[in-house]
């Protein structure tokens, strides 16, 4: 081939290849042009999505949503012209009428005209569209310059969350509870992996199993965990209503204890009361338990537990103490009645006196050899209780509420708050066992149990829960406030079945990663100078479902859900309970406090007033 | 804190969420000089006891933010008492015309939902519906189109109503 030939050749290859494209964009400009009302919705929709951060699966839902427009469409055509034939070709026909009305100028006629078409087809078309626009940004196929795939990002985040904070602000688009019996949350900003839906909704179920909610102070903790609480109480009470189940018991530990958690409990039982609670009790404040009402056994074990015994020398008094709280509370009289009664018991005479029948010589023998540790046992004994308060010592039983809302002030004083959580833990067990009464459903709720966690480790928590069937709730300031250990902290994370919230928090790595990775295609560009060229490869990479950085910058009122390999981000609404909700009556103001008086000096005797004088001197005639 | 008090109110300041801590901190030192015990009139010590307690609660901007929800939620009234034991039975289930009478709550929930913007859908709902049957009456695209606005409205106006009761 001659060097002219080749030219030609290249040149005419060239020409073809220019020659194809540029018809294809014709034939697409045509097509484009010819079906101007589904351009148009398709256009609207594309522009609505990007917009707004919707994903594609919002433009496709709104699209099965225009189908019903579409057959009452065909439906009219059938009753005109009956058969398939004109209904086939009836889009056909509307399209060419259509332009009929282009022709004169009727656009709006026109687009009316095929509208019952256009809105489905063309939503779904901006959905393919807006999902290929995706696409095709993320893996870096698309944008022009090579940040396109962060800047995309990072804008699409914004949207996202500016409409799901518009949302949580409509009144009925996130109530205490949804239709299916599901707990809405707040409105979805992004999910990965998970259905999207525009208001992220768990299954009652989910809280009925384990959770764990991790944020920092300020993160909105609080407004989730006491929607959930809302939500679970309303769907189980709603189930409970329909003979679906069982009357809900909702006990919750706020182990960080002091003023806010005041405030905290009184949210909860208006938001109770509110879904239809006959009784929110909040403890010690306003209400009592009664330890003395678990069985013998379990009371001996508890009332050991709750003192500190130590180890190495000091399991020898460890020992004796058991012995002789077992001796005092499994008397053949039967358990104690009440602190007083079990203090009396921790007494040489006594014990000699409940066990000296000739029926329990061993026993016997046992209270006479541990005589001389009562006093002692019975003065660490005394000064516990003493410390616990009455709020223990009845009366009052965990099923006569339909929510307890406990108060520890794990913070001002640990110890205490640490028996007291020990004691309310059993106690709740008791209650999920106890075949007395109508069963309930329980969820137990611990707000920053690690406050508490001393002597009943997290773990112990969930296990427990586990093994009675009942739903644990936890949540913590930060990983570490998990458990002591990594082992326990994983343990933890690991079994919340129902779900794992991370709000917040500076350290996410070891929660997030619970969520997995997820397969993501990288594409590397050949540059030519500063730009890229049309050479390049992609190959798959993985990538976090739920980005630490991500959550590290969450807002106040955001959070990431994570369950089964996937991760939703959402904006949690604040819960409140309809207005139409008909609440007890409002309570009669509470007398005014009596304030001492202002301090004053005392004032100096008055002279006495002309009247008085008289009383010494006549009062005379009037001169 | 009681139930009734405001906190916003002992301290003089507008019921608003936006507030910084300089305007409650300047707000509290007014009302404190103003009322402080040790006074040579003796203050007010009722006064000034409330005023410390809206301080302690309104300082942060989380306790703000709270205090102002607490707030935005109690305009009506439900004020609940403090250990109401509400005895009785278990509600009977609900009866099976309980659809109808969620119907006669739709007014009250369109009331105490976002009845402005509900009516600005419902009118943009009705005007396009009317030029629907202006422009192409007795169509088959009529009542589709028709049907179309009527479920667009349906559907994204039940954000603006306010939730059924125990919702």
């Amino acid at each position: 081939m001659s060097p002219w030939a080749w030219l030609k050749f290249t040149i005419f290859l060239w020409l073809l290849r220019k020659t194809i494209k540029l018809t294809g964009w014709l034939l697409l400009a045509a097509a484009v042009i010819a079906a101007w009302p589904v351009t148009v919705v398709a256009a609207a929709g594309y522009l609505a999505a990007w917009l707004r951060g919707w994903p594609p699966a919002r433009l496709y839902r709104t699209a099965a949503w225009a189908l019903p427009a579409t057959a009452a469409w065909l439906a009219a055509l059938e009753v005109r012209a009956p058969g398939w034939r004109p209904a086939l070709l009836a889009p056909g026909r509307a399209w060419a009428h259509g332009w009929d009305h282009l022709a004169a100028a009727g656009l709006g006629r026109a687009f009316l005209l095929l509208a019952p078409v256009a809105l489905a087809g063309g939503l779904a078309l901006g959905g393919v569209l807006w999902a290929w626009r995706i696409y095709a940004i993320t893996t870096g196929l698309g944008g022009i310059t090579a940040s396109a795939p962060i800047i995309f990002d990072a804008r699409q985040w914004n949207r996202q969350t500016r409409t799901a904070l518009g949302l949580t602000k409509a009144p009925g688009a996130v109530p205490l509870l949804a239709r299916g019996g599901n707990i809405p949350v707040g409105g979805t900003i992004r999910a990965i992996g998970h259905r999207w839906h525009p208001v992220l909704a768990l299954p009652a179920a989910s809280c009925t199993r384990h959770m764990v909610i991790v944020g920092a102070t300020g993160s909105g903790k609080t407004n989730l965990m006491i929607r959930l609480w809302a939500g679970w109480f309303t769907a189980t009470l709603q189930d409970a209503r329909a003979g679906r189940g069982d009357r809900p018991l909702l006990v919750v530990l706020d182990c960080k204890g002091g003023r806010d958690a005041r405030l905290k409990a009184d949210r909860t039982r208006r938001l109770l009361y509110g879904a239809g609670a006959r009784r929110v009790a909040i403890w010690p404040d306003e209400a009592r338990l009664c330890l003395w009402d678990l069985p013998a056994d379990e009371l001996a074990v508890l009332l050991y537990q709750m003192i500190d015994t130590g180890t190495g020398a000091a399991a020898y008094y460890a020992d004796m103490l058991q012995a002789v709280i077992t001796l005092a509370i499994l008397a053949p009289c039967g358990p104690p009645l009440s602190t007083q009664a079990f203090l009396d018991r921790l007494n040489a005479k006594w014990l000699a006196g409940a066990w000296g029948d000739g029926r329990h010589l061993a026993e016997a023998e046992h209270a006479r050899a541990a005589a001389r540790h009562l006093p002692d046992i019975q003065l660490r004994y005394a000064t516990l209780l003493r410390r616990l308060g009455p709020a223990l010592d009845g009366p009052g039983r965990l099923e006569e509420a339909d929510a307890w809302y406990c108060i520890l002030e794990g913070t001002r004083e640990r110890s205490v708050a640490e028996a007291q959580a020990m004691a309310l833990t059993e106690l709740a067990a008791h209650a999920a066992t106890t075949l007395d009464g109508p069963a309930r459903a329980m969820l137990l709720a611990a707000d920053d149990y690690s406050a508490v966690s001393g002597r009943v480790p997290l773990s112990n928590l969930y296990e427990r829960g586990r093994s009675l069937g009942i739903g644990v709730q936890v949540s913590a300031q930060s990983w570490q406030g998990l458990g002591a250990t990594e082992d326990e902290r994983y343990r933890i994370a690991a079994t919340a079945d129902g779900g794992i919230f991370v709000l917040h928090t500076p350290y996410p790595e070891p929660l997030v990663a619970l969520a997995g990775m997820r397969r993501v295609l990288e594409t590397a560009h050949k540059l030519i100078g500063n730009a890229w060229g049309d050479e390049g490869t992609t190959r798959e990479q993985r990538a976090w479902t739920a980005d630490p950085d991500l959550v590290r910058r969450l807002e106040v009122g955001q959070a990431c859900y994570i369950q089964r390999g996937a991760a939703t981000f959402v904006q949690v609404a604040r819960p409140r309970p309809s207005p139409l909700t008909l609440l007890p009556p409002p309570a009669q103001p509470p007398p005014p406090a009596l304030a001492p008086e202002p301090r004053r000096d005392p004032a100096p005797d008055p002279w006495p007033s002309p009247s008085g004088l008289d009383d010494f001197f006549d009062p005379g005639d009037p001169r | 804190m009681s139930l009734n008090s405001n906190p916003f109110q002992a301290l003089g300041l507008p019921e608003r969420p936006d507030l910084s801590d300089e305007d409650v901190h300047a707000a509290w030192r007014r009302v404190a000089a103003a009322t402080h015990p040790d006074r040579p009139d003796g203050g007010d010590l009722a006064r000034y006891t409330a005023a410390s307690a809206a301080y302690a609660e309104l300082r942060t901007p989380w306790g703000r933010s709270e205090a102002y929800a607490d707030l935005a939620e109690r305009p009506d009234g439900p004020v609940t008492s403090p250990i109401p034991a509400i005895p009785g039975d278990d509600e009977p289930p609900p009866p099976p015309w309980q659809p109808l009478l969620a119907l006669t709550q739709v007014p009250a929930r369109i009331r105490r939902g976002r009845p402005l913007r509900l009516a600005i859908r419902a009118i943009i709902a009705a005007v396009l519906s009317l030029l629907v049957l202006q422009l192409i009456p007795g169509t088959p695209a009529a009542p589709a189109d028709v049907l179309a606005l009527v479920l667009w409205f349906v559907l994204t106006g039940r954000k603006d109503l306010a939730p059924p009761p125990e919702r």
